[in-house]
């Protein structure tokens, strides 16, 4: 089975390396001649997530599975969130805003958060009209990390019923769920209505 | 990205390394999309050390793997080891390994920041502004300790624990202060600051250096407990099998200290840093044989510095001795030559001319004996002191031999070799001499102990 996942990673760790290898070649070609070319450069990135995310997925199935905690800036962990999709954003016309208490930082996995974060808000863009909403609250039970967006909302706004659907929300249900504080565990809930009136996809983390 | 970071990224000189030409291209790409002008290449390990000796770079984007067995951690430990590297340097490790994070879980020196491939020049500009922001704040304390002032180095650490500056870094701060404290020389203070960031979440690097604080105290049971559970949770933390080896150094328990660390020796390449602890447990465990082919690979193979040390050298010499072969002792310590001796410390001119009279006993006897002074006053090493006390008794001057353990005795430095001298003693039949030098210094301490 570890046979297994080692090919796997390393397969996807030499495709990600090419890939670094085209986007920077387009960011030359993009510095060199005056071009904009963020939708090719998100198309690679996306890509790539989606392979990270496919052996995240497999690990976690497997049970293989760990985080690695540290204490993370969650201002930048947002601020970072939306830099990946800002143009994304920008090309579909959407606004996407960032709200986060100044200075606060929690113990978390900065990189699957960051990809769980990243897949949230491109499922966001899909179905958004005008503007999405990243933002984070703490209080003394936990951190509650939220992406809000003003389309039509979930067709089914049940946790169980939709990460059937897709590697995504599995992903980010079992991350959460790995997150723990004492007997405390984290958890994923979506729902519909929030600040905007759609899709609301709300991560806890004690 | 703006004009005034276009600025501020053109004054700062980068260096690149990787293997692979590509990816070199890649990151020279994004350093220079940031607005860096000044962009230096390296392909690997060792040329990466010969330009960082050169010319201190600003950031440093390394990549983790740089072939030939050696890695970009290696690489980093090697530079802050030895110093070559300011900790106002920006050390980025760039990897398209997810799993990457579980491998800066589990090392004591970490870079600043990594980042995993594929990443836009926007989000390396990200993480590098936050990097160079948070050397900028920590400036003051990086002088500090560089000059060992640590005074002003804990005004530092407990004006900013409240500030409002120091908000971002409140964490960072915690573990800073930690380590000063156990740089300072306070290993109560370091454990008490471990346990609090230990009340958070129990991070290895913080159980280890809650284990060496232990240490520092002569706690070695409850660092061992503790480095032990740190191996069994946290098998790739290398670190922690060097702190166990140590720590079973000082509780007399050789064989146990050799095996833990030539076990993780195996699994870690060409860490010399490590090869050169194995060679150190093996001789006090008796195995001379495991401790002169250590020593041979690192004279031999750790050629990042140029010539080989003194130090190394004479370990080789030792190793030699131990194993019975006195002819290659004898070319090993020919190697060292008079203009190195030179520059060397005084433990090293010691051992030298200790090991030198243990070669040939005749022809260094006068100028051993003119040391007899300086032996007493030194305040030598224990290693040094052992070479001495091993020259004194082939040399028939016994009562050197007794001096210098005595005072080895009144230091806690006895511990780590207590059995190799006793075993000296019992070589010359004086089993006798070494159990009264035993017996002096348990009664000292009992005299010196507060009454209660």
């Amino acid at each position: 089975m570890h046979r297994i996942l080692d090919i796997l990673s390393s397969g996807i760790h030499d495709a990600k390396n090419q890939l670094f290898l085209a986007e920077s070649l387009i960011a030359q070609a993009e510095a060199e001649h005056g071009l904009k070319l963020d939708e090719a450069r998100f198309a690679i990135e996306h890509a790539a997530s989606r392979l990270s995310r496919l052996l995240t997925a497999y690990k976690l199935q497997r049970k293989v599975g760990s985080l690695s905690i540290d204490m993370v800036s969650v201002p930048d962990l947002l601020e970072e969130a939306a830099l990946i999709s800002a143009s994304h954003c920008t090309h579909l016309g959407l606004r996407l805003n960032t709200e986060s208490p100044q200075g606060l930082g929690w113990l978390l996995d900065r990189e699957l958060l960051l990809d769980i974060l990243t897949n949230a808000i491109q499922n966001a863009c899909r179905y958004a009209r005008s503007q999405i909403t990243l933002s984070a609250t703490a209080d003394e039970k936990g951190l509650t990390l939220k992406v809000e967006d003003d389309g039509p909302g979930y067709s089914e706004p049940d946790v169980e019923t939709m990460t059937g659907n897709g590697v995504g929300l599995f992903v980010a249900a079992e991350i959460a769920r790995m997150h723990k504080s004492g007997a405390r565990h984290g958890k994923l809930a979506l729902a519909n209505g929030g600040r905007h009136g759609g899709a609301v996809f709300e991560l806890f983390l004690p | 990205m703006n004009d005034r970071s276009q600025e501020l990224y053109r004054n700062l000189k980068f260096l690149v390394i990787d293997d692979q030409p590509n990816a070199r291209q890649s990151l020279r790409i994004c350093a220079q999309t940031m607005g860096a002008f000044a962009v230096e290449f390296s392909s690997g390990y060792q040329d990466a050390i010969v330009r960082i000796r050169r010319s201190t770079p600003d950031v440093i984007l390394c990549d983790y793997l740089l072939g030939n067995d050696r890695s970009g951690q290696q690489l980093l430990e090697e530079l802050r080891r030895y110093e070559l590297l300011p900790d106002e340097t920006v050390f980025m490790m760039v990897t398209a390994e997810q799993s990457y994070e579980q491998v800066v879980a589990a090392v004591e020196l970490v870079p600043d920041d990594y980042i995993i491939k594929p990443f836009s020049p926007d989000r390396l500009k990200f993480r590098l502004d936050r990097a160079l922001q948070r050397k900028r704040f920590f400036r003051p304390l990086y002088q500090a300790k560089r000059n060992a002032d640590f005074d002003s180095a804990e005004r530092f650490v407990a004006a900013h624990r409240n500030s409002e500056a120091g908000q971002p870094y409140r964490f960072e701060l915690l573990r800073q202060n930690a380590e000063l404290q156990l740089a300072k020389g306070d290993p109560v203070a370091a454990q008490t600051a471990f346990d609090e960031i230990l009340g958070l979440h129990p991070f290895p690097w913080a159980r280890a250096g809650k284990a060496k604080s232990l240490q520092r105290q002569n706690r070695f049971q409850e660092a061992r407990t503790i480095v032990e559970e740190v191996i069994e949770s946290s098998p790739m933390y290398f670190d922690a099998f060097d702190l166990k080896t140590r720590i079973c150094m000082d509780m007399g328990d050789y064989e146990e200290a050799q095996r833990t660390v030539q076990d993780i020796s195996a699994r870690t390449g060409r860490n010399y840093v490590r090869k050169r602890l194995l060679a150190d447990a093996a001789l006090l465990n008796g195995d001379a044989e495991t401790a002169r082919s250590t020593m041979e690979d690192v004279l031999q193979n750790d050629i990042v510095h140029g010539e080989p040390s003194i130090s190394d050298r004479l370990m080789l010499v030792r190793s030699h001795l131990d194993s019975g072969d006195s002819f290659a002792a004898e070319l090993a310590l020919r190697k060292i030559s008079a203009q190195s001796l030179e520059t060397a410390t005084l433990d090293e001119k010691t051992s030298h001319l200790a090991l030198r009279a243990i070669l040939s006993p005749d022809e260094a006897r006068a100028r051993f004996g003119a040391l007899r002074q300086s032996i007493e006053t030194a305040g030598l090493g224990a290693t040094a002191q052992v070479d001495v006390i091993r020259a004194a008794l082939i040399l028939d001057e016994q009562e050197l031999a007794t001096r210098v353990t005595a005072a080895l005795f009144s230091s806690d430095e006895i511990r780590r070799v207590f059995k190799q001298v006793r075993t000296l003693f019992e070589s010359h039949g004086l089993e006798s001499v070494f159990r009264d030098l035993q017996k002096q210094a348990a009664l000292q301490k009992i005299r010196q102990a507060p009454r209660s």
